[in-house]
């Protein structure tokens, strides 16, 4: 965030001092920003505490303003869970020593407090500063911030009670925190260049790669895992309590399957020729799967002379729109004969038997 | 010896309020660990507290309490300076006690 306000900052600074040259162009529209307004607005401080203002607070101090300002949502020791999560607690002095939280790794502690997550004591300064109280951002003078900030890293037990926090000292309390080796910037959340490039983060790369089948793709969708079969009945006949609508369907489990006889038949040829063909990836028998199922199919041309020619077409050079958006591909490496026979198939109910 | 507990203790118009935030696990002996053996009950029975060597709070506490505890009460009585000890006792044995000046 504060990378991108800089950004901001810089575009707004060029563009006073590039004024001059607007003034001619608009003559009597606005006008730049004056060094005290970019001072009033450039509140951001980075982890190398870039824009930090000179100050200092004592834990004592701190604990006042803790007392008046901050109880009431975040507990006397940054410690309640009423309002928002609890801000101090989960750390060890081991984490402090290594820069590791391990209740991190370890999953232990009840919730993560934002002193196990936080890994730049910048970014606590920066958050108090610019947004807390939260019914009154801003309203913190510099050295109240400070203190507020030597007080919660007293109760972190980052620093001694007798702590006094400056813009000097802000640097041994960051190389006490116990997250600040926690942070990774080798991943794609990071804006702006990669690290070789002298930017942070990876450039963008996401972390997934996920890839589109375009060639060998697999022709027949196979079902990984079933139901036992001593529990397939345990909840009724499946296929009567799913509903009728998208693309999953129940198991017939009432027992009654019916059994296919042995002898093969034109049906079971067909039934072999569109599974071989990958018709049956995009197609179901009874229901639609990407394209529209063969019963659909069936019931759509049901009694037109010409539906056999004219869904032979059809298959051979692809189509979309009839069924939806999704294209069907043309399928010019089916021999004609099988894509006749695919269709009177399909036609007649495409019965498996 | 545990951690030591956290304490706040202010006197307003002769009413002391006291905050208390005691580091302990509070395991109340039915939570199982990853590999399913339970994980022993050890938490705080006892906790009192004393205004200059006087009790004015004695409360038991249990298995229902939350891990880290975190206790606050108010006493009539009580002036700045004065010394206010909180200490507990937990189901081991183990003791701790913790003193502050009330401010």
């Amino acid at each position: 965030m504060s990378r991108f306000s800089k950004t901001l900052i810089t575009l707004a600074v060029l563009a006073s001092a590039g004024s001059a040259l607007a003034e001619g162009k608009y003559t009597g529209v606005g006008r730049g920003a004056l060094p005290a307004e970019i001072h009033a607005w450039d509140i951001d401080v980075r982890p190398d505490f870039k824009g930090l203002r000179p100050g200092s607070g004592s834990v004592a101090q701190g604990e006042e303003t803790w007392e008046a300002k901050c109880t009431s949502c975040h507990g006397s020791f940054g410690e309640s869970n009423e309002v928002h999560t609890p801000l101090i607690g989960g750390t060890t002095k081991d984490d402090i020593k290594t820069g590791h939280v391990l209740s991190l790794v370890k999953g232990d502690a009840p919730q993560r407090t934002a002193i196990m997550k936080v890994a730049t004591v910048s970014t606590l300064f920066d958050y108090i500063n610019r947004s807390m109280p939260l019914t009154a951002p801003k309203s913190l003078s510099n050295n109240e911030v400070y203190g507020l900030l030597a007080y919660l890293l007293n109760q972190a037990e980052i620093v001694p009670a007798d702590f006094v926090l400056t813009d000097k000292n802000i640097a041994e309390a960051q190389a006490r925190m116990p997250n600040r080796n926690g942070m990774r910037t080798d991943h794609g959340m990071w804006p702006g260049a990669p690290a070789t490039k002298g930017g942070i983060g990876n450039g963008g790369k996401p972390d997934t790669k996920n890839t589109a089948c375009m060639s060998n793709c697999k022709t027949e969708v196979k079902v990984a895992s079933l139901l036992p079969v001593y529990a397939e009945t345990a909840h009724g006949n499946l296929a009567e309590q799913n509903r009728s609508v998208g693309p999953v369907r129940g198991k017939d489990t009432s027992g009654k399957a019916p059994v296919a006889p042995a002898a093969p038949s034109d049906n079971a040829a067909a039934t072999k020729l569109a599974t071989d063909s990958g018709c049956m990836a995009c197609h179901g028998v009874a229901n639609k799967i990407v394209g529209p199922g063969y019963n659909e199919v069936a019931a759509k041309y049901k009694g037109l002379a010409d539906a056999e020619a004219k869904l032979a077409a059809k298959v051979k050079a692809g189509g979309q729109g009839v069924w939806g958006a999704i294209p069907m591909p043309p399928q010019n490496q089916l021999k004609d004969g099988d894509i006749r026979s695919l269709v009177k198939w399909i036609l007649s109910g495409a019965k498996a038997q | 010896m545990a951690d030591p507990m956290k304490i706040r203790a202010s006197a307003k118009e002769g009413v002391t309020e006291v905050k208390v935030l005691m580091s302990h696990e509070m395991e109340t002996g039915q939570r199982k660990d990853s590999s399913g053996n339970l994980v022993p009950a050890h938490f705080i029975t006892e906790v009192t507290a004393e205004h200059n060597g006087k009790q004015v709070l004695a409360a038991q506490f249990g298995t229902a309490i939350s891990k880290n505890p975190y206790l606050a009460f108010k006493f009539k009585g009580g002036a700045k300076g004065d010394k206010l000890a909180v200490s507990w006792v937990d189901s081991k044995g183990d003791k701790r006690s913790d003193e502050v000046l009330i401010g």
